[in-house]
């Protein structure tokens, strides 16, 4: 067990490590790293054009960079944001909360709203509540994520529970799907020819089943999650991390990339670690 | 219910006649610009009104679903077979493999994809056709919309492999490929049919957003992702709702594919 | 000059104050509008972003401001100055008493610091390098605390309005930069969320009546950066003013207010196309000929229909564009010019004149070569994208095929500086100062701006040189009368050799909130608080 979770923890550091020079070479490669609005300015001289493509390409040797990098962050020092021209550390500790919360909320909203309608579907076997949940899931994923947030804030309402309602879709339909497939598995099959109640075949049968791949899920929706909460903190001002990521992505602001990469990072993999940890752990459990 | 399923059909099959005879349904060109009609409101010659260019808003809804909709589906496929082998090879082999491809697949949810596509814009000729040009958009989107999938899969086919059936077939002796083929895909198909499905709207709206990129599909051609994005210009919703027809086009044929591989699914 | 300006702005204080009056306001309350994005600096001399200058123009104090309706410079910090030694030097006059807003006193030698700071080398800006005229170094003179005399080592052209744009530093504050002399101070900031800025207790200017400015208490300034959540702020009441606010934006507000919206004019700001005319470009040579061809250049401009841009794209809020300086410029706009007019038949014999041909509807070069070439400009603006999708159109119709590309802006920016890997581009052009005199970057062949084929080693073409020449009389000379001479030969030349085709000027559109009262909109930035200090606010 022990040994299970330094190996792990070990392969967190070592895919935390390759995310952040990975991110950072894709930065860095992207065309109009070494370009800036501010040169645009009229009137500026040949030499403060030059002193300002200077400035940007200060970072340009990657792994130079990234060992720099290395060397604050185990200082404590995340480098300071090029593009907002103050200290990640500080942008990060005033945004980061925000986008955990808002992740927090909208996986909630995500995950009541999808494993209600795929326990009412099992629980219901209506075709009819089976094409309403279906239909109102596929309303949501055709919408993109700004517009639904702006319809939401436009309503006055949260606009992160935009955010539950793209990703709930993909969870309904996985969690529904697992059931069904449950359903087939022969001695299920038998114990509803011998009469159990739908809650009891669910509850004694089926979750024991679907719990690792649902766990797999679980992982796996916070990337969802995170990658839905992007364009909605961009289009709706909430002055998250995804607002920043875009802000820094359009400035190519390698420090705060790089940092930001090391976030979302952290939050999938270590995410989708504790989920394998638990999915093996419930493994266990289901096969004793 | 088979009514259900009968009008999933007449709207699949709607969509697909409009989309390819667009050219005899559309009362004018996508891209022809009434320019003295422009911000017409509905009426007899242009069914949803006129753009802010004075295109005809449903001869653009009909070509739009022409790019979509056969492009989408098969971006889809293409992201669903990349999941099945990653999850499956991972899942099927367990270990070290399994530890590796699953790594690999985690470092690709993490990375800043963006700067890729950027990149892939740069080495793309300026003069790249539009349907070119939309067409490697959707091959990005299907090589990179696996990854999400690939775990879920992936936790499927360990679990399968545990599976009292696949032990008594092993136990029978079938193995390799034939195990595979015939009991582990089978088991994944509930798992695939979501990962194909789901990925068919969102690969459309996703098309349209890497127009910031100057990838995806290029003016005057209109795709069915770029006129639901039109729609983040909120503000004239309310005075203009006929702009939101792309919407309930898509919602209407996403939701006529769910019905009607739902029932796929239930009797696969 | 100086006294006709002197009386226009107290004619003006005068009816802003009795408007002021009659229309219900009163001092106090607090303003509240948005920025696009967080300020970058709170340091004046560093700033190069909108927000950041926002803040500046409401914190910092100047020795002249241009006022925006007159276009002339009025006294500010300085009382009076005189232009010595043939533009080399220049003289102000303190105005006495006055003090910084954490209450440091005010005198010459914060005008030699902040004149010092400006020039040390570390500051890269439009105005630092618009007094470097040649080599050597400033000298400043403190003749006492309310006279100084600044020594440049060369003539600076326009060298009164240039102070329009130097904040005056403190050089003993303990609060440094942030010791604030213009009406409002920073009081504080939430980074990514607002800055807050308080009424300057120390500000020197009052109202005729002898009332102290700025008649509000506070101005808050929310980051918003999404226009459309920023028009729904507004007609919900949460921001009193949107400084720009787009052509649809604009029509929807005014359809429901129309009071609550104005278009105050054609703005400085130009939307414009050029081919990329860079030898050592990446593009085939046949396409650099055509590019290079006046009659090629001349024939696309004539092919476009501004005037269905403007009433399209715009919806009206903009005119056909002649040059880049709008009518609105009142010194410097060339009259004589107009903007191209739309002939497609007149395009299609230019064309033929240089040797292109009609086959089938497709355009062809003398060599055969179908007339194909790509539109580059920036994703996200839709107005541009709506132009390059218009221009394709409009050129279809003369057999020539336009691919419009839109790509993320630093893509775009890099292809236009660095790499040249492009054929076409449609951007805008911002002038914030009115007088051509900043615009030498882009017109001298030399220049990094001259952005059809940027840091020439020497004019590559006879209007080119001619374009120098007159762009260095125009900087050269204190004589305001020949200064425009030339500028309007430069402008002509322009015109007749089109390496840039002037599309549209938009108008400045503002959204003001009924309850301000004595906002008079400008054309010019920052058009609907430049006179900030007599802004007041009706009881909410």
């Amino acid at each position: 067990m022990f040994r299970s979770l330094l190996l792990a923890l070990l392969r967190f550091v070592v895919l935390m490590l390759v995310a952040g020079l990975a991110g950072a070479t894709l930065v860095r490669v992207a065309p109009g790293f070494s370009s800036d609005a501010q040169e645009l300015t009229p009137g500026l001289s040949s030499e403060s054009i030059q002193a300002i493509r200077q400035a940007r390409l200060a970072d340009s040797n990657v792994p130079q960079f990234y060992l720099h990098y290395l060397n604050g962050l185990l200082h404590g020092n995340l480098g300071t944001s090029q593009s907002l021209n103050q200290p990640v550390l500080d942008l990060l500790r005033d945004r980061l909360p925000v986008s955990l919360r808002s992740l927090a909320l909208a996986l909630l909203v995500a995950w009541s709203v999808g494993l209600a309608l795929a326990v009412g579907a099992f629980r219901v076997r209506s075709r009819w509540f089976v094409a309403a949940a279906d239909s109102s899931g596929g309303a949501f994923i055709s919408t993109p994520a700004a517009v639904l947030a702006l319809v939401f804030l436009m309503m006055r309402w949260p606009p992160v529970l935009a955010v539950g309602l793209l990703v709930f879709p993909k969870i309904y339909r996985y969690s529904r799907n697992l059931m069904e497939e449950c359903l087939e598995l022969p001695h299920i099959v038998v114990a509803r020819a011998k009469g159990v109640g739908p809650w009891r075949l669910l509850s004694w049968h089926v979750v024991p089943i679907a719990i690792p791949q649902l766990i797999a899920l679980v992982g796996v929706s916070i990337s969802l999650g995170l990658g839905a909460l992007l364009p909605v903190e961009v289009f709706c001002d909430l002055h998250g991390i995804g607002q920043l990521a875009w802000t820094a992505a359009q400035s190519r602001d390698l420090p705060l990339l790089v940092n930001l990469t090391f976030v979302v990072s952290c939050l999938t993999i270590g995410a989708i670690m504790c989920c394998d940890q638990l999915r093996r752990l419930a493994g266990r459990e289901a096969t004793a | 219910m088979k009514m259900l399923h009968k009008i999933a059909i007449a709207v699949l099959l709607s969509a697909a006649l409009a989309s390819v005879l667009a050219r005899y349904i559309a009362p004018a060109g996508y891209e022809q610009q009434f320019r003295d009609e422009a911000q017409a409101r509905p009426s007899i010659h242009h069914l949803l009104g006129t753009d802010d260019l004075g295109r005809d808003r449903f001869a653009r809804v009909v070509y739009g679903m022409r790019v979509s909709f056969f492009l989408a589906p098969l971006a889809a496929l293409l992201s669903t077979i990349l999941a099945a082998a990653v999850g499956g090879i991972a899942g099927f082999c367990g270990g070290w493999v399994e530890r590796l491809v699953m790594g690999a697949t985690d470092l690709f949810l993490a990375l800043p994809w963006l700067f890729l596509l950027i990149t892939v814009r740069a080495v793309l000729p300026l003069n790249l056709s539009p349907v070119a040009s939309v067409i490697i958009t959707f091959a990005l989107l299907g090589m990179l919309g696996w990854a999400p999938a690939a775990r879920v899969i992936c936790a499927g086919a360990r679990q399968a492999l545990q599976s009292d059936f696949v032990w008594s077939a092993r136990a029978r002796g079938c193995g390799g490929l034939r195990l595979i083929r015939v009991h582990l895909l089978p088991s994944l198909r509930p798992a695939l049919a979501a990962q194909f499905f789901l990925s068919i709207p969102v690969f459309i709206i996703a098309e349209a957003n890497l127009g910031a990129l100057g990838l995806g599909v290029s003016e005057p051609l209109p795709s069915l992702g770029g006129l639901v994005c039109e729609l983040q210009d909120f503000v004239m919703l309310r005075p203009e709702p006929w702009r939101l027809a792309p919407l309930v086009v898509l919602i209407v044929v996403i939701g006529a594919f769910q019905v009607l591989l739902s029932k796929q699914e239930v009797h696969a | 000059m100086r006294a006709r300006a002197l009386l226009i702005s107290l004619v003006l204080a005068c009816t802003c104050t009795l408007f002021g009056q009659n229309g219900g306001g009163q001092n106090g309350g607090e303003l509240r509008f948005c920025l696009r994005s967080d300020p970058k600096t709170f340091n004046p001399l560093l700033v190069n972003d909108d927000a950041s200058e926002t803040v500046r123009y409401l914190t910092a104090g100047f020795l002249l401001r241009v006022n925006r309706l007159t276009q002339q410079p009025e006294p500010d910090l300085a009382i009076s100055w005189k232009i010595l030694n043939q533009g080399k030097s220049i003289r102000f006059k303190l105005r006495p008493d006055v003090r910084y807003s954490d209450g440091t006193p005010f005198s010459a030698v914060d005008v030699a610091y902040t004149m010092q700071r400006l020039l040390d080398g570390s500051v890269h800006s439009a105005t630092s390098d618009a007094f470097r005229s040649g080599e050597g170094k400033l000298v400043t003179r403190v003749l006492s605390p309310a006279l100084i005399e600044l020594n440049f080592p060369a003539p600076v052209a326009n060298l009164a309005y240039l102070f329009d744009f130097v904040p005056i530093l403190s050089s003993t504050s303990p609060q440094k930069e942030m010791a604030a002399l213009g009406p409002f101070f920073v009081a504080e900031h939430k980074a990514g969320a607002f800055v807050l800025l308080k009424r300057n207790p120390n500000y020197w200017k009052k109202d005729p009546q002898g009332r102290q400015l700025p008649y509000l208490d506070s101005v808050r300034l929310e980051v918003e950066q999404n226009p459309d959540i920023e028009a729904m702020r507004y007609e919900r009441g949460e921001i009193d003013l949107i400084n720009t606010v787009s052509p649809a934006i604009y029509e929807k507000l005014s359809s429901v207010n129309a009071s609550s919206v104005r278009d105050a004019g054609p703005s400085t700001d130009v939307e414009e196309v050029w081919f990329n005319q860079v030898p050592s470009a990446p593009i085939p040579a046949y396409k650099k000929q055509w590019f290079a061809s006046t009659a090629f250049r001349h024939a696309i401009s004539e092919a476009i229909n501004r005037e269905d841009m403007a009433r399209l794209v715009f919806r009206g809020h903009a005119v056909p564009a002649a040059g880049n300086v709008p009518q609105s410029n009142k010194f410097w706009f060339n009259a004589n010019l107009q903007p191209q007019a739309y002939d497609t038949s007149g395009a299609l014999r230019r064309l033929q004149s240089d040797g292109f041909r009609m086959e089938n509807q497709q355009l062809r070069d003398k060599n055969g070569n179908p007339v194909e070439f790509s539109i580059v400009t920036n994703a996200g603006n839709r107005s541009r994208e709506q132009m390059a999708t218009m221009i394709q159109q409009d050129l279809k119709k003369i057999g020539i095929k336009v691919n419009v590309v839109t790509l993320d802006f630093n893509s775009l920016l890099e292809r236009m500086t660095q790499t040249f890997n492009y054929e076409a581009c449609l951007l805008g052009t911002v002038n914030g100062d009115l007088d051509p005199s900043s615009q030498m970057t882009m017109w001298l062949s030399s220049g990094e701006d001259h952005i059809w084929n940027p840091k020439e080693k020497a004019p590559a073409t006879a209007w080119e040189a001619e374009i120098d020449k007159q762009m260095r009389i125009q900087a050269s000379t204190l004589d305001l009368h020949k200064r425009k001479a030339a500028w309007d030969q430069v402008q002509k030349i322009a015109w007749e050799q089109a390496p840039v085709i002037y599309l549209v000027n938009k108008d400045s559109l503002v959204a003001i909130s009924p309850q301000i009262r004595n906002a008079q909109p400008s054309p010019f930035r920052p058009q609907a608080y430049w006179n900030i200090e007599n802004l007041m606010l009706a009881r909410r």
